[in-house]
């Protein structure tokens, strides 16, 4: 008999890493919690005492729409803070998908990233300062609020999609970006995978190419072009495809099935590994970026067939929900990492009692 | 204190006797990089591949022997400069281009590729590498990823670490690792990111994976002059507020434009107070439209003189005289000593006031050209160094001008790195919690610290920054 999880909302930065000091003194296992939009994401947990949840901590710290830098507590969810950024024409390129409700905090922990990706990358790439309470009871920043920055080692790649396994991000500071001149949305269905396949190559030979491009199993295309009024609407006449209206992207954004995976393979082994999934699977990728995200029907096997072909294209295989057997048969992250014992070294030396998602993650 | 025989006989039994230099009149060459301060190596090693750098680091653990990897030596901030004696390791005979894919649109590259000889090869391809460091005619990839340097159109493209996607390393036990990969979203923790910018600290580089973007078929770069620098800073502001992000936004003063116009002649008006080199590209229609607006918002804030480049001659002499302005600064004095500290770009207006007045104070000519639109600084104050009394006056300057820079919100370096310079300021924006995590990751790699000592953090053996800091900015300020 497993006795449920202690829920603990703290209202302040501060008093969650008390909290999380407190139960790692106490040898009790934390599982962090934002939207509990990834929560079957990752091993089930070995443990799990306290269910650490930062919807408290909600606010927009400073928008500072001259600096295009935007400072927001964890537990903001993306819709708040995009409704924010809109007042003053701006957003954060960030759409994932089984939305809504990811909160900002659980979106970096757990890398999930959208289509938008093709254009402005993950947020790797306009992540610029963090804050994060560690096991011990500090909270600990890096980077800043400004664009570009070297002061010091880049923590913020280090608890990027790092499944909360090192600390518990409690704020974070972006690069946002204008919301474009023009923007325009175009889809195309194709009546064979290998048509559909040809026609996304053509899209991203554009000289602008789209700014996100998605290809369905149903041979569906959708690109939505971002830009000057006239580069914009040159690129949509070149293409051809129909006009769509932009609300695809909301349903789209809603993907999530019950059960489903992620691969992620060079963009150019992405056809091969399109063609290895079985057939009449269920799946939408992001070409121009290399990753399919598979509604998982045929059971561990089928996973294990698909993971081993991702593998094989120097890729990965991540599950991102499903029941709990599925996760602990085939497993949720596939082959460990070669650098995995350097992992290890930092994971101990940052949750040395193993607090925090023990079991979840790689480390 | 020079090395022991057996060890110096071993290194070169490792790379060949020809490629370990020890002595004291050569290692003279390799005492600095482009900072102010040197030191001298106990001795040079040339590795030629990635088992040579294994064993020769695998020795330096044994010996507890510090081992500093160098590239061009072009670095700002000290970065290469052995500080406490030890291995210079100077990557500079692994320079092969090993392959360039114009399908998957990737490079891997030994460390010590020139950053423009890169860019060169890719171009049969349509291809370019986008970080482009004013250095680039004679920086390595392998010292870019180490202090993830950015350069003119890092404003629109990124900085290093968007470019990098692996690398192979060897640690400080001499252990080779690839880290990261061509695959997005690698399990796992991102070792790769970590390691870019973490100054020879943590590792030493010895491949590198990067992403090449297309050429773009257009580009469109304009010069702009303005009465004085707080009014180019206002168009800057003016520019990004409009949510307008160029490919470069670039500014340089009065005393930078006379020094390039009679080294370069490119046609910058020289009595300006301030110019702005802008640059926007992409395919016509968007060249057109943001070029537009940017002529807008830079005439509405008191630019005159506009000219745009009519062809890639013109350009590239625009680029010549902003990539080789700090050269040309010779010619006013041989000496120059900058910072590279970052702010809000709402604030340039104010910092530049700031900067200026601090020059004034000092009675030091100041050299100003940066990457305005990143509010990425770069103030050169100018001096002799056969003048002895004069050094710290430049130093104080420096510290004061950087301290502006954190008070308006900024950080300590955008592009240079902490290296031996700045890391006595890093308190002043770090909390002693935020400094002790990053601690625990140099642990975590390097548990014996012989990856270039003495970098980055505090060192209490050293001098100290000399104005008092109000601790841990960074932590304690109100968006947190």
């Amino acid at each position: 008999m497993v006795n449920a999880p202690t829920i603990e909302k703290p209202a302040t930065a501060e008093e969650l890493a008390r909290t999380l000091r407190e139960a790692s003194n106490s040898r009790l296992a934390v599982i962090p919690v934002g939207g509990g939009r990834a929560s079957e994401m990752g091993d089930p947990p070995d443990r799990s005492d306290v269910e650490l949840r930062t919807s408290r901590l909600d606010r927009v710290l400073e928008h500072s729409q001259g600096d295009m830098v935007v400072s927001v507590e964890a537990g903001i969810t993306i819709e708040s803070l995009q409704s924010e950024l809109h007042k003053k024409g701006q957003f954060l390129p960030l759409d994932p998908f089984n939305s809504p409700g990811h909160t900002v905090g659980g979106l970096l922990a757990t890398g999930w990233t959208g289509p938008l990706r093709q254009r402005f990358g993950s947020p790797r790439d306009f992540l610029i300062g963090i804050r994060v309470a560690l096991p011990d009871g500090r909270l600990a920043s890096a980077g800043g609020r400004v664009v570009k920055n070297v002061s010091g080692y880049d923590m913020m790649k280090l608890h990027l999609g790092a499944m909360g396994s090192l600390g518990v991000i409690v704020a974070a500071s972006f690069k946002v970006f204008p919301d474009a001149l023009h923007d325009v949305t175009v889809e195309l269905a194709c009546k064979s995978f290998e048509e559909a396949w040809v026609a996304s190559e053509t899209a991203q030979a554009l000289p602008l190419p789209p700014a996100a491009l998605e290809l369905l199993s149903s041979g569906r295309l959708i690109a939505r072009f971002l830009g000057s009024k006239d580069a914009v609407e040159r690129m949509v006449a070149e293409l051809g495809w129909g006009k769509a209206d932009p609300s695809v992207w909301v349903e789209h954004s809603r993907r999530g099935p019950s059960t489903w995976a992620r691969i992620a393979v060079p963009r150019h082994r992405l056809h091969a590994t399109l063609q290895s999934l079985p057939a009449g699977a269920e799946w939408w990728a992001s070409p121009g970026v290399g990753i399919v995200h598979w509604s998982i029907a045929g059971g561990a096997d089928a996973v294990r067939d698909a993971r081993a072909d991702a593998e094989a294209a120097a890729g990965s295989l991540v599950i991102m929900a499903g029941p709990d057997d599925l996760r602990r048969e085939v497993g949720a992250w596939g082959r460990p990492p070669p650098t995995l014992d350097l992992m290890k070294r930092l994971k101990h030396a940052f949750d040395p009692a193993r607090t925090l998602n023990p079991g979840r993650f790689v480390v | 204190m020079p090395l022991e025989a057996p060890v110096l006989a071993q290194l070169r039994r490792i790379v060949g006797r020809d490629h370990v230099i020890d002595s004291a009149h050569d290692l003279r060459i390799f005492e600095r990089d482009a900072s102010i301060e040197g030191a001298t190596p106990d001795a040079v090693v040339l590795p030629a591949t990635n088992d040579e750098v294994a064993a020769v680091i695998k020795l330096a653990a044994q010996h507890r022997i510090p081992v500093v990897p160098r590239g061009a030596g072009t670095g700002l901030s000290g970065g290469a400069v052995t500080i406490r004696g030890g291995i210079a390791l100077q990557m500079t005979r692994m320079r092969h281009i090993l392959e360039i894919d114009p399908i998957g649109q990737t490079a891997l590259v030994e460390p010590g590729v020139v950053n423009q000889e890169l860019s060169l090869a890719a171009a049969a391809h349509g291809l370019f590498y986008a970080p482009d460091p004013s250095s680039q005619k004679a920086c390595t990839i392998g010292g870019n990823a180490a202090e993830n340097s950015g350069g003119p159109h890092c404003l629109y493209y990124g900085v290093t670490t968007n470019h990098v996607l692996g690398m192979e390393v060897v640690l400080a036990d001499g252990s080779v690792h690839w880290v990261s990969g061509d695959a997005p979203d690698r399990v796992g923790l991102d070792l790769c990111g970590v390691l870019v910018g973490s100054e020879g600290t943590l590792c030493a580089i010895t491949k590198i994976k990067v992403r090449l973007l297309r050429v773009p078929p257009t580009f469109a770069t304009l010069l702009a002059a303005f009465p004085t620098i707080e009014a180019a800073s206002h168009a800057v502001s003016a520019i990004i507020a409009h949510g307008i992000v160029p490919a470069a936004l670039e500014m340089m003063d009065q005393v930078t434009v006379g020094a390039v116009e009679a080294h370069y002649h490119a046609g910058y008006p020289t009595d300006a107070g301030a110019v702005l080199l802008v640059e926007v590209d992409g395919i016509a229609e968007s060249t057109h439209e943001l070029m537009a607006a940017i002529r807008n918002q830079l005439t509405a804030n008191n630019g005159y003189a506009l000219r745009e480049a009519k062809n890639s001659v013109e350009r590239d002499l625009l680029w010549a005289g902003r990539k080789g302005a700090i050269g040309a600064l010779g010619r006013i004095k041989p000496n120059y000593y900058l910072h590279d500290g970052v702010v809000p770009r709402s604030k340039l207006p104010q910092i530049m006031s700031a900067v200026g007045e601090i020059g004034e104070h000092y009675k030091l000519p100041v050299a100003n050209m940066f990457h305005a639109g990143d509010g990425n600084l770069h103030p050169n104050i100018l001096f002799d160094m056969r003048d002895s009394a004069v050094l710290h006056q430049v130093e104080s300057a420096g510290e004061e001008m950087l301290r502006a820079v954190i008070e308006f919100g900024g950080a300590l370096s955008g592009e240079h790195g902490i290296g031996l310079e700045k890391s006595a300021f890093m308190p002043w924006v770090f909390s002693p919690d935020d400094l002790r995590a990053m601690q625990q990751v140099k642990d975590a790699f390097d548990q014996d610290g012989i990856m270039n000592p003495g970098k980055i953090f505090p060192d209490p053996g050293r001098k100290q920054a000399r104005l008092p800091g109000r601790t841990g900015l960074a932590s304690e300020a109100k968006w947190w």
